[in-house]
């Protein structure tokens, strides 16, 4: 994994969680920030901002991403939600296309 | 990817992805491409055990698991190395869920 191919997400508490560009992609919104053509500030730095998601959960979606990519690649596990994260969850990955 | 694990340091998680296969040295080689920091200064803890992670075994020797906790410590200028460091959020969902169950 190179630098160059990492993204860094930064939670509203200023927390930061370096991925993998592929992980992050499960995302539709990332995607379109990382990849659209002109000058996103995102695309260039490789680092987007969530002032709006709390840092609990931006690991959570962050896991789920992972967890995404083994279940597409065959390995069907469950991935475990913990029911008070549930409601912020949702419309995180509502904003996140996810 | 067979698997990931989070590496972390402060407020940074390094999710890395990797194989059972790969020996900690592998994965000091991975961090030191991302942070500018040699392998000989880094130092891997496993967060569920404590144990600090042997170089030259692998992940599955050391019974490290999908999405397992590791902490990444430095090299400081005397040499040694620094505390584990791991910041957490404050969790004001669960705190408040609690304190909140009272009143209704």
């Amino acid at each position: 994994m190179k630098k160059e191919d990492t993204v860094k997400l930064i939670s509203a508490e200023g927390f930061e969680f370096i991925i993998d560009k592929k992980a992050a992609m499960v995302s539709q919104t990332i995607r379109n920030m990382l990849t659209s053509p002109g000058s996103f500030s995102e695309t260039e730095h490789g680092r987007v901002s969530f002032p709006e998601i709390s840092t609990t959960i931006l690991e959570k979606i962050c896991q789920y991403f992972h967890w995404s990519l083994q279940y597409a690649s065959g390995k069907e596990t469950e991935f475990h939600i913990e029911p008070e994260l549930t409601l912020e969850l949702m419309m995180a990955a509502n904003y996140l296309h996810t | 990817m067979a698997m990931y694990i989070r590496i972390k340091r402060s407020k940074t998680t390094y999710f890395m992805q990797c194989d059972p296969s790969e020996t900690i040295m592998d994965i000091k080689q991975k961090v030191s491409a991302l942070i500018d920091q040699p392998v000989n200064d880094q130092r891997l803890t496993l967060m569920s055990t404590g144990e600090v992670l042997d170089d030259s075994k692998t992940l599955a020797d050391q019974k490290v698991e999908n999405d397992a906790v590791v902490a990444l410590t430095l090299r400081k200028d005397d040499n040694e190395f620094e505390e584990v460091n791991i910041v957490r959020p404050v969790d004001f969902f669960k705190s408040g869920d609690a304190e909140g169950a009272g009143n209704w």
